[in-house]
């Protein structure tokens, strides 16, 4: 900051503040018509309490308070940054925020609002329209079934046009008060993951070769959060092997409206198999027909019904001694037409944990990898305590590398030599 | 400087006596002496005329035998010894881990399965297999490969969304159980390679013995646990603990500013 801004800083702080209870005296004129009362005069009624005793979510900035928050259950809203700007402001409604400029914009965006609004009208009339039309008058089924598809797609895409611009969905989405039933909300979360996140996800995945070697493709549309307990595990890291004794939870976030059936299979394509010298597939985890939707999201694996969804129990994961790491892969896969599977039939097919391949049961069940994720084991000091826990067979034992043999020394075109 | 002022009277002596200066040889001396203080030439030029006969035959240069047959001075160092580059290993010989398959200048190929390069970009294998040079176009366009395959008959590349194929390479073994102290390590082979074991601690502990260097001593690592007998124990690190970390950069500094003012006078002593 330069000098005359640090002289100028308090100056300005100062004509900040008569300016704003310039404007606190306009609000209060107005103040009939407003219907929600202000952050500042609900401080106001309670100045009992110092704010270092109890913060409000939406003001505190410094990390003390912030952690104390978190600890207590309620995370900071919104950026630091923003919740700084917040302490000197004065919360007034954007209808009312003395800015000529502003107040155009906003009117610009809001008739544009109204456009888009009586356009979705003007859609829903039509899908109605052909929706409503015979086969043969519409010219085929296939060419109706597409006329309609397209249609249906435009009516999303009018949806989210008629919403984007307004900064009050924005804030929302930011404090993560977006309402996931909407398609706003799903369609800048989607755009929020796709960003960072799923790149993330897509390099792990690939470079750590689950996708070869567990499915031949995979292509996420849902994001999911992996935690043991309360931590939670990011794509690709190591986890103890005491923490991942008890099944995890999932938070499955889906993009699309309405619900959908899927199956959750845990893999892990490392077991060592000193015979054959290879290595073999090993499911940890199988369950069908779980009920996800947008809004509904976590998936506790452990609490998951087992008389009528999980087909495998979890099989806390164990890498022996010398092993190489082995790689848990868990796979999101949509059911056909979310139509629920024959809960008995995989039951009594699928008991063998070593013989199901994921790429086989895709096939059988016709399913389609929507979501993936993926954690690392391997030998630790707690290893051992969770072998004898599950009387893993292999406990004594540890892998040593093979040696091979040198090549002999052959001496090359020796005639030649002499 | 004093220099014009000085030649002035000088040339104008040197033009008086030009002829002379030609003539005689005992002059010569203060001729040179007068080029050593003066860098121009101080006698009047004279305009070479040019001669008819050489305007009016073609300008030839001619190189003479004893000058071309004395060859070029720098033709060995522009062309230095071979450098053994290139294959080591042709596609399907067999080859161990660790063995070099490629040796080259810059990556003219690249490492495909089970290869690795090397520092100075050798092609190297990693498994035990039979070598195979390939292209991938789906990996890369323009790239050449080196791989090592398992069986004999094995084709590169892989279909894309085939699972990779790898052998484990290790023997289980018995688990080494854990020697809780401190102790030498010793090393013993057999046929499951190299192991690493320690000796018991009550034997190594066991006083001075005669070490590397015909010397009486303890252990390196009884050396090393001098301080933990000793009972001295060190603050544990704590990151967030600045004012600590500040005192101890403020001192490092200071620690420098003083070394380096030493630096200076010693210079100063030199002189």
């Amino acid at each position: 900051m330069a000098h005359c801004e640090l002289a100028s800083k308090p100056l300005l702080q100062c004509l900040r503040n008569t300016y704003s209870r310039g404007v606190a005296g306009v609000q209060l004129q107005t103040r009939a018509f407003q219907s929600t009362a202000s952050v500042r005069e609900a401080e106001a009624e309670t100045p009992s309490q110092p704010f270092h005793k109890a913060p409000d979510p939406s003001l505190v900035t410094s990390p003390r308070l912030e952690r104390r928050l978190l600890r207590q259950g309620t995370t900071p809203i919104g950026s630091r940054r923003r919740r700084a700007a917040l302490q000197n402001s004065d919360n007034i409604p954007f209808e009312q925020l003395p800015y000529q400029c502003f107040q155009e914009a906003r009117k610009i965006l809001l008739a544009d609002r109204e456009e888009k609004l009586k356009e979705i009208e003007t859609m829903r009339q039509r899908l109605a329209r052909q929706e409503a039309l015979s086969v043969e008058e519409a010219g085929g089924a296939k060419a109706k079934k597409s006329r309609v598809t397209a249609m249906q797609l435009h009516l999303e895409h009018l949806k989210i046009l008629a919403d984007i611009n307004d900064p009050l969905v924005k804030r929302k989405f930011e404090d993560n008060e977006g309402d996931m039933s909407k398609p706003i909300y799903r369609f800048l979360a989607d755009r929020k993951w796709r960003e960072y996140r799923r790149k993330i996800l897509v390099q792990r995945i690939t470079q750590m070769k689950v996708i070869p070697d567990v499915l031949p493709h995979c292509d996420p549309i849902v994001e999911t959060k992996l935690y043991f307990g309360k931590r939670q595990v990011q794509a690709g890291e190591f986890v103890e092997a005491k923490l991942s004794t008890d099944a995890p939870k999932l938070d499955v976030q889906m993009f699309e409206g309405g619900e959908k059936l899927v199956t959750i299979a845990v893999v892990d394509p490392d077991v060592p198999n000193v015979e054959n010298d290879n290595f073999d597939y090993k499911t940890h985890f199988l369950a069908v027909n779980v009920p996800i939707s947008a809004t509904s999201t976590k998936v506790d694996l452990a609490q998951l019904l087992e008389d009528s969804q999980v087909v495998l129990p979890w099989l806390p994961p164990v890498a022996q001694k010398g092993s190489p790491y082995h790689r848990l892969s868990l796979f999101i896969m949509e059911q056909k037409d979310s139509q629920p599977l024959d809960f008995a039939a995989v039951k009594a097919k699928e008991t063998n944990r070593d013989t199901t391949l994921l790429r086989t049961l895709q096939s059988r069940y016709r399913l389609k990898a929507i979501g993936a994720h993926l954690f690392r084991t391997q030998w630790d000091d707690t290893t051992l305590e969770v072998m004898k826990q599950i009387g893993f067979d292999g406990a004594n034992v540890e892998l040593r590398r093979k040696r091979v043999e040198p090549l002999p020394y052959k001496r090359r075109n020796p005639s030649s030599f002499r | 400087m004093f220099k014009p002022r000085v030649l002035t009277p000088l040339r104008a002596l040197e033009r008086a006596f030009t002829p002379t200066i030609r003539s005689t040889p005992a002059l010569s001396q203060s001729q040179s002496l007068l080029r050593t203080l003066s860098a121009t030439p101080t006698f009047p030029k004279t305009t070479p005329t040019p001669s008819l006969s050489s305007a009016l035959l073609p300008f030839t240069q001619v190189r003479h035998a004893s000058h071309a047959s004395q060859g070029t001075a720098n033709r060995h160092s522009r062309d230095p010894a071979g450098k053994r580059l290139g294959a080591k290993r042709t596609g399907g010989e067999y080859v161990v881990p660790g063995c070099i398959i490629f040796r080259q200048r810059g990556s003219l190929w690249f490492p495909g399965e089970n290869c690795g390069m090397g520092r100075d970009h050798t092609i190297y294998a990693t498994q035990a297999g039979y070598v195979r040079y390939y292209l991938d176009p789906l990996k890369h366009s323009k790239r050449r490969y080196i791989g090592v395959v398992f069986d004999k008959d094995e084709q590169l590349p892989h279909p894309r969304n085939a699972p990779s194929r790898r052998k484990l390479n290790m023997a289980p073994v018995p688990m080494a159980e854990r020697v809780e102290a401190q102790s030498d390590l010793v090393a013993s082979v057999d046929e499951n390679g190299v192991r690493v074991a320690d000796v018991e601690a009550v034997e190594a502990a066991s006083g001075p013995q005669l070490r590397p260097g015909y010397m009486y001593r303890e252990a390196n690592w009884e050396i090393g646990r001098a301080a933990e007998r000793a009972g001295i124990t060190a603050m544990p690190h704590d990151r967030g603990n600045r004012w600590l970390a500040w005192r101890k950069r403020q001192q490092r500094a200071e620690r420098a500013a003083q070394l380096k003012s030493l630096k200076g006078k010693k210079k100063t002593a030199k002189k």
